[in-house]
């Protein structure tokens, strides 16, 4: 996916979450990975770039095109897109199951029949084919955030959004989530992630981005951020994180 | 120590709900005093069961719409709403119904007293359950509200799909309770003569002085109609359950 950005702010009354991020990132890239300290802008940017907010000022081009300007626009863009956030989102009133039909029904116009067909094809590809009855409340964190991940995934979605998939689980659980994220970098999918696991960002990403005060320290190929960092604050933020 | 105190508990309250029953039932009534109105005493009763059923419609009607002009976004009906609200619960409700009958509904040339009653009924009622219902849509978690957005929901599918189904469950519990005093309320209507059941208590009570032979069959005839709307909400709790 190609994008472009130019001078992109967010302003929160008087916080900036994000202050002017410029960035240009060829086509070959698949896996962008946005890393840096909780505050950092993290979570803004990847909800600007998947159209969950407008921005302030500034603009997204995207494999040649603006990126809407409208709710409406923002919202024909978002369900191209699939979503999978930190804690786990999944609609607590509805089966695991259903959390995956609804949206392809109402959202997606599919028939019920095929809906359900895809959910369970999804479903035990991310190896849950056992639990899709239950409801959210019954699942462990792990189980919830696969059943959230094979929600976004189920309609094939263009451009898939992480935002620090793993940061709420405990380490066996965060081991089955990036299982199947790695699995879905190496069949292709475009992913923009944001994540605290820097072992993970270095196996995966082409592209990595550092952000600090809601503004771009630092970008770089792959695991070329994480061998030489350029910045100060890079290497010691790196420093830190790898230090335990 | 547990146990002691729930033992203790239970002991008081049932010995002192025998000690009621005792009183009450060993008084030396005069039945046949009230015997003569009982057909009247009847006819109350259903007079408070039509405008009940009526206003209870009609205030789940109002309800819903001051909570949808508070939640809409737009300044002007938040800001009526909420002015409508706050004159209603802040006022007496014999208020109302005096201004309600003999100014407003006279001024326009509508003198159905039990009409007038419901409308004004359904408007005091209406204005609690919009607090009951706002408070319900207001704590569903803000991820929610995102997952939705994040899937494309349009903002009426945010609400059918997620939102109401499970504010439904959360207002219950308060709504019924709301109910049984919209029932009980009913009988404030004696100021513009409507004949419900609490007048025809009263008259009978008037004509014959048997204060208790009057009133009693109150207790039966409320009860009556506000124990069915507490079983209801029970049940409608437990098919709403999605915690397991």
């Amino acid at each position: 996916m190609s994008i472009e950005i130019n001078g992109l702010t967010k302003h929160y009354g008087a916080t900036r979450a994000v202050d002017g991020i410029s960035l240009t990132l060829p086509d070959e890239v698949q896996v962008l990975v946005l890393i840096g300290p909780s505050g950092g802008g993290k979570s803004t940017l990847l909800r600007l770039l998947g159209g969950l907010e407008l921005p302030t000022s500034g603009r997204i081009r995207m494999n040649g095109t603006d990126l809407p300007d409208t709710e409406e626009g923002l919202r024909e863009f978002r369900r191209r897109n699939g979503f999978l956030f930190q804690s786990f989102n999944l609609f607590p009133h509805l089966s695991a199951l259903e959390n995956i039909v609804l949206p392809l029904v109402k959202v997606h116009r599919w028939t019920r029949d095929a809906a359900i067909t895809r959910a369970d094809e999804v479903v035990a590809r991310f190896g849950m084919a056992g639990h899709v009855k239950k409801m959210p409340a019954e699942l462990s964190g792990g189980q919830q955030q696969r059943i959230a991940l094979a929600r976004a995934m189920a309609h094939g979605p263009d451009l898939l959004l992480l935002d620090e998939p793993t940061s709420a689980l405990d380490p066996e659980m965060k081991a089955e989530v990036l299982d199947i994220v790695a699995e879905l970098c190496e069949a292709g999918q475009r992913i923009i992630l944001s994540t605290h696991e820097m072992g993970f960002a270095r196996g995966c990403a082409d592209e990595v981005v550092f952000l600090g005060n809601g503004q771009l320290v630092e970008s770089g190929r792959g695991a070329a951020l994480f061998d030489s960092p350029q910045t100060e604050v890079v290497r010691t933020f790196l420093g830190r994180v790898m230090k335990w | 120590m547990k146990q002691a105190v729930s033992i203790l508990v239970s002991v008081i309250l049932a010995s002192s709900f025998c000690f009621v029953i005792w009183v009450v039932a060993t008084h030396d009534y005069r039945w046949e005093a009230i015997a003569p109105y009982r057909g009247n005493l009847i006819s109350g009763w259903w007079m408070t069961l039509l405008i009940s059923a009526a206003s209870l419609a009609g205030s789940v009607a109002i309800g819903v719409l001051l909570t949808a002009g508070q939640l809409s976004g737009h300044a002007v009906p938040t800001f009526l709403c909420r002015v409508f609200v706050e004159v209603i619960r802040g006022t007496p409700l014999l208020t109302q119904i005096l201004i309600g009958y003999y100014l407003i509904a006279n001024s326009i040339g509508w003198d159905s007293r039990i009409g007038v009653g419901i409308v004004i009924l359904s408007c005091f009622s209406g204005a609690y359950l919009s607090e009951i219902f706002r408070g319900g849509v207001e704590s569903i978690p803000k991820s929610q509200w995102l997952s939705a957005r994040a899937i494309g929901f349009t903002g009426a599918q945010t609400y059918r799909h997620v939102v109401i189904p499970q504010a439904i469950r959360r207002v219950l519990p308060a709504s019924a309770g709301q109910f049984a005093n919209l029932i009980k309320d009913s009988s404030l209507l004696f100021v513009i003569s409507v004949h419900e059941f609490t007048m025809q208590a009263r008259e009978a009570n008037s004509n014959t002085y048997a204060t208790f032979e009057a009133y009693l069959p109150l207790i039966l005839g409320y009860f009556l109609l506000t124990f069915p709307i507490s079983l209801l909400s029970r049940h409608l709790e437990n098919r709403f359950r999605y915690e397991h």
